[in-house]
């Protein structure tokens, strides 16, 4: 990246620079300084060890919007997402901590806590050792949607639909590994923790610890390749838990350890974040102190086509898609209305394949008038739960699953 | 370069300077206790997270609480007073005061003590106590007089680091003014 030429140039300027300065002398020091300073210019935005936001941005289309850069985070926007499953470039990105760069071949994990034997193994071991499954699986941020809650929450502010993807996952079962490493009689939780370092040493390390019965689950994987291709390093590389459909913390990037418990990991990322209140609060209250720990995502949808503000000929066919999903349990039914909910007509569900991922729905739909046109998409699941016209607000604004509406026009022909 | 070029490529370097300031402005509101907050706050994220959920004090109570749980270096007197300039100029409930200067802030009129505050130097150091990273005097103590300590240390605190005081990373601080920089290099090797 760095031409001779290119540091020559800087140099330059900054020679230009200083001369108007006229401190240099001032400070007893001369071209070592200076060399210093005009080297140093272009330096990686990022500590030793950890992948740069460039970098990473690389990887991503143009379309991520991103809402800070530290942490990076960023996603596209609904109409993005109008794919069987997300693109890996379209998988939204958040770290609580910075990425690590890591390198595949000397990268351990190790399985302990109340196991019979103590099991490490590099990625090679580990995909010799087990049967390869390959699932697709939601993965969302537990503040998927938060900027729709008011007042606001703090925290990353996800539009609408910011914060959710669903990609194939490739790896092997989560519960192959703990069979092989032998649970103890009382095992209940297993907490994974990642190799992210923090800005500060103080920073605590991101443990998130979920239950034997979804650690036992058949899709719940640690996984090395995302879309058939190995992992991104912001999303992971080279090995991370896939919890699919809970909220994206349970599912550990750069999995190091996995940790058998007899209850729930304590730490910050269990008991301070990621944390809703056990019984609703009035908006803008602070968090009570009977609090949950986030887990599953309640039924949600979202409208993949058409885009915000497409233009339609009056008459024409508008086929609008989306995808429904819940985190635990089944969708049963996606409902689409073009009349700000006065009525609602039943969308074609595809059938359901892989249990945690989203499923595409469709509905063709012929305008009868000209002008401002609005869809809603509404989902229910098999428990009997339905998207709500407004989620219950929580001081962290966590599963935010509202209707989503996009607006278009339609134009004479 | 021709003279017409040197005059473009000038004014393309003022644009961009321009442009790159402008990003850079990630500020709070100017008021007792706003140095301490941006400091302690900018070592981990921007302050745009700051700035843009107002919340009520119980609900800063509680970020705070979980913020030092998650590892950022402060004092429970330290914490107090970020509440409290918290709960006054980003309060969901009140309108905010307008700025006024901090009257909290170690810097007073020191231009040095300004710069270290303003890049955020004083979130982790201190003159000769250690707080994240090692205090200024142990800095100055380390680098020495060797002629090329000023240029090793403007490298160190413009690029960052880790494994010279321990595992604890220091974050790049790329975006520094040269200028800036120097003033910063040449007093912390005063300090020994």
């Amino acid at each position: 990246m760095d031409s001779p030429k290119k540091t020559d140039e800087s140099r330059r300027r900054f020679l230009a620079g200083a001369a108007g300065a006229g401190t240099l002398a001032a400070l007893g020091e001369s071209a070592t300084l200076r060399e210093a300073l005009a080297q140093a210019a272009p330096a990686p935005a990022a500590p030793p060890g950890t992948v740069t936001n460039e970098a990473i941005k690389a990887g991503k289309v143009p379309a991520m919007q991103y809402h800070s850069e530290r942490p990076l985070t960023g996603s596209v926007p609904a109409f993005e997402q109008n794919f069987e499953f997300t693109p890996t470039d379209r998988v939204f990105v958040r770290n609580n901590l910075l990425t690590p760069d890591l390198d595949i071949t000397t990268h351990r994990l190790t399985v302990k806590g109340l196991v019979d034997k103590e099991l490490s193994f590099t990625v090679a071991e580990l995909q010799k050792a087990f049967p390869t499954v390959t699932v697709a699986g939601m993965l969302e941020c537990a503040g998927a949607g938060r900027t729709n809650y008011l007042p606001q929450a703090s925290g990353t502010p996800w539009g609408p639909t910011g914060g959710m993807s669903c990609p194939v996952w490739t790896g092997v079962r989560l519960k192959d590994v703990l069979a092989a490493a032998g649970l103890k009689g009382d095992a209940a939780h297993v907490a994974g923790q990642g190799g992210d370092p923090g800005a500060v040493a103080t920073a605590a390390p991101v443990i998130r610890s979920i239950p034997m019965s979804k650690a036992m689950d058949e899709n719940t994987l640690v996984a090395w390749a995302m879309n058939s291709g190995p992992l991104p390093k912001v999303h992971g590389y080279p090995l991370r838990l896939v919890v699919p459909g809970w909220v994206g913390s349970a599912s550990t990037k750069w999995l190091q350890s996995l940790t058998v418990l007899d209850a729930p990991f304590k730490g910050t990322y269990m008991t301070s974040s990621y944390v809703t209140p056990k019984w609703p609060v009035k908006p803008g209250e602070k968090m009570p102190p009977d609090t949950v720990s986030t887990q599953a995502w309640p039924v949600k949808s979202m409208i993949t086509f058409p885009a915000p503000d497409q233009p339609f000929k009056g008459g024409e066919r508008i086929t609008v898609r989306g995808k429904a999903w819940v985190g635990e349990g089944s969708v049963a039914r996606v409902d689409v209305s073009f009349d700000e909910g006065l009525t609602w007509h039943r969308a074609e569900l595809e059938r359901e394949r892989d249990k945690y991922a989203w499923r595409t729905f469709s509905y063709d739909h012929v305008p009868q008038r000209f002008g401002y046109l609005t869809v809603l998409a509404r989902a229910a699941d098999d428990r009997g739960n339905v998207q709500p016209i407004t989620p219950y607000w929580n001081p962290l604004g966590y599963f935010w699953n509202g209707i989503h509406r996009v607006g278009v026009m339609v134009v004479p022909a | 370069m021709s003279r017409p070029d040197a005059i473009r490529a000038a004014a393309l370097a003022a644009a961009l300077c321009c442009a790159g300031a402008l990003a850079q402005e990630d500020r709070l509101i100017s008021g007792p206790g706003s140095t301490l907050t941006e400091n302690k706050c900018k070592i981990c994220h921007e302050l745009q997270h700051i700035r843009r959920a107002r919340l009520s004090p119980g609900e800063w109570g509680d970020n705070l609480r979980n913020m030092k749980e998650r590892g950022t270096p402060m004092t429970d007197e330290e914490m107090r007073a970020i509440l409290e300039y918290l709960a006054v100029y980003y309060n969901r409930d009140q309108p905010p005061p307008a700025p006024s200067p901090d009257t909290l802030a170690a810097s007073g009129d020191d231009p040095i003590q300004t710069l270290l505050n303003a890049n955020a130097c004083n979130g982790c150091h201190a003159p000769d106590k250690r707080v994240v990273g090692p205090s200024f005097r142990e800095v100055a103590a380390k680098y020495g007089s060797d002629r090329d300590a000023p240029a090793r240390l403007a490298t160190k605190i413009r690029s960052g680091g880790q494994g010279v005081w321990g595992a604890v990373p220091m974050p790049p601080n790329a975006a520094i003014q040269d200028a800036d920089l120097r003033r910063i290099v040449a007093w912390v090797l005063e300090q020994k």
